[in-house]
Formats: structure tokens, C-alpha cells, sequence
């Protein structure tokens, strides 16, 4: 330490200062009168703040996803629905076959109501004497 | 955990005692820096009751990173500052001679107290920065954070200060050998 510090030192140390009792009194009493600032912080549980950090995060991202979703579902029913291509719906038949399968019977009918018309004909000439 | 800590802890869960403790080996240390910076004794003192009640009401917020001593000395420049009020701007200016408490506070065979000079000599916030180096030994970096000034500001005034007063110490001898 240099002179000068350890006048500068020395000279602090030679103010003389006392706490008075009255003052000691004054500083008691009004240290008991007041109600540190931080108490009101510790009502609140220490472990809180974080959980209550990821609850808000994720209640968050729940109702954004909430409000997407409705969103998109509510769309369709505002707008036209777009034409629906029904060839595309429809699935391809194999023509031939099903040609086949539907003619078959009818031409068995055909054949038999021109068997009947024959017969009602040759019926009928006979009666007439033809 | 030191005393310090433990009383810190204690004080802050409420505890008026343990902030009387805690603050019982400061008390006469800050009374006495107030005193440099205060127009009479009572309001050195009533600095130091502000000072003491103000760091016990937010000691919820003092970092422990922080030495204590920084932490109260820094509430203890505002609460002096604030006293003062805002038309006394340096120190010198605060008092006539004959009810300066600092003066009251020295005797009379210490009238070439360092300290009195550097009032005159120095601005307000140099003082406190020699203050704190030399009275409080804090370290450069935890008188800059009391001060709220950066590293280098400190270094800078704390090297000024010792300058001047250094000179005034030279100029003091040479008049008494002259």
C-alpha cells in the first residue's frame, strides 16, 4: 500500500461517527415496521411459475390447433363443392361379358312370344278354314 | 454457506433481527461515507436510516453474485443523492465550514484530513469512487457497479483522483518545508 492509500485510509478511519442509541432505537423500530417486498413474491409456490409456463404453452398450441381444425371443417360447407367426375367414380365394367349376361334371357322371351305368335297364327288360319 | 449468506437468507424470509445483524458491522461505515456527502449529522443519519430500511424492504431483489457491501453503498449514494436534492450537484458546495459535519467529525489536531481536501478538489462522483477504493478497499469492478459507471470510467477517475490529490499532498509539504 502507497502513502497515499494508507493516508486516504488512515483519515477515513479518524472521522469519528458513532450510532447513537436514539438512533439505534430509530433504525430497530422502523426495521420492524416494514414488510420486505419480496414476502408477497413467496405466497407464490416456487415450482409454479414453470409448470404454469408449459400449461399455457401447450393449452396454447391445443387451441391453435383447435381453431385450424375448425377452420378447415367449416370450408367445404361456405364453398361449391368442386364437380364430382363420375366416369372416374364409376367402376370400369367388362362390356362384354355383361352384355352377354343381360341379352341371353331376353332373347330366350323373344324366342318363345314368337313361338306363341306362330301358333296363335296357325290357330287361327285353321279356324277360318285357310 | 457463510454468516453473511445465512443472515442474508433469514433476512430475506423476514426476519428483522437477522437484518439488524447482518447490517450491525456496516452501520458506522456507511454513516461515515454519508457524512462526506450529507449538509448536517442528522441528515447523515437519516440517510442511513433510509438507506438501511430501503435495503431491507428490496432485499428480495440483491443479487448474490454481488458482494452485500456494494449492493448497500449503491442504495446509499441514491438515498444521499436524493437528500441533497437535485440543486446541490457537487459536494464541495454543500456547507459552510463551521457546520460541516465532516469537519465536526474530525479533531482539530487532524485538520489536514485527506478527506476534507478531497471534497474540495474532487467532484462528487470521483470522491465516491476514492471513497470506496481507499476507505472501502472494494476492487475496481464492485466500485464501477455502485457507481453504475463502466470498468474503465473507474479506472480512469480513480487514477485523476489520486493525481490530484497527490499534487495537493506535494504542494502541501513544499509550503510547510517552504
Amino acid at each position: 500500500m502507497d502513502k497515499l492509500a494508507r493516508q486516504l485510509r488512515d483519515d477515513a478511519q479518524s472521522i469519528d461517527v458513532t450510532i447513537s442509541d436514539e438512533l439505534d432505537r430509530r433504525i430497530d423500530a422502523s426495521l420492524r415496521s416494514v414488510t420486505p417486498a419480496g414476502e408477497k413474491r413467496r405466497a407464490v409456490p416456487v415450482g409454479r411459475p414453470a409448470l404454469f409456463w408449459w400449461a399455457s404453452t401447450i393449452t396454447g398450441v391445443a387451441a391453435a390447433i383447435a381453431v385450424i381444425a375448425l377452420i378447415n371443417w367449416s370450408e367445404p360447407e361456405q364453398t361449391a363443392p368442386p364437380p364430382v367426375d363420375l366416369v372416374a367414380t364409376v367402376p370400369a365394367i367388362d362390356l362384354k361379358a355383361e352384355t352377354a349376361m343381360l341379352t341371353t334371357p331376353l332373347q330366350e322371351e323373344l324366342d318363345r312370344l314368337q313361338s306363341d305368335l306362330r301358333k296363335a297364327e296357325e290357330k287361327v288360319k285353321r279356324d277360318i278354314g285357310l | 454457506m457463510n454468516d453473511e449468506l445465512k443472515l442474508i437468507a433469514a433476512a430475506k424470509a423476514g426476519s428483522a433481527d437477522a437484518f439488524a445483524d447482518l447490517v450491525r458491522s456496516y452501520r458506522e461505515r456507511l454513516l461515515r461515507f454519508l457524512l462526506t456527502r450529507s449538509p448536517s449529522y442528522a441528515d447523515a443519519e437519516d440517510a442511513l436510516q433510509d438507506t438501511l430500511i430501503a435495503a431491507f424492504r428490496y432485499l428480495h431483489s440483491y443479487d448474490p453474485r454481488w458482494r452485500f457491501s456494494t449492493w448497500l453503498y449503491r442504495i446509499a449514494i441514491r438515498n444521499a443523492a436524493r437528500l441533497r436534492g437535485p440543486d446541490l450537484v457537487e459536494i464541495g458546495d454543500l456547507r459552510d465550514e463551521e457546520n460541516d459535519p465532516l469537519q465536526q467529525c474530525i479533531a482539530d489536531s487532524e485538520t489536514d484530513n485527506l478527506w476534507l481536501s478531497a471534497r474540495q478538489l474532487l467532484n462528487d462522483e470521483v470522491f465516491a469512487a476514492m471513497w470506496l477504493r481507499y476507505a472501502e478497499d472494494m476492487s475496481v469492478n464492485d466500485i464501477s457497479k455502485t457507481l453504475d459507471r463502466s470498468a474503465s470510467w473507474t479506472k480512469v477517475n480513480l487514477m485523476r483522483g489520486r493525481r490530484t490529490l497527490e499534487t495537493h499532498m506535494n504542494g502541501a509539504a513544499n509550503q510547510a518545508y517552504g
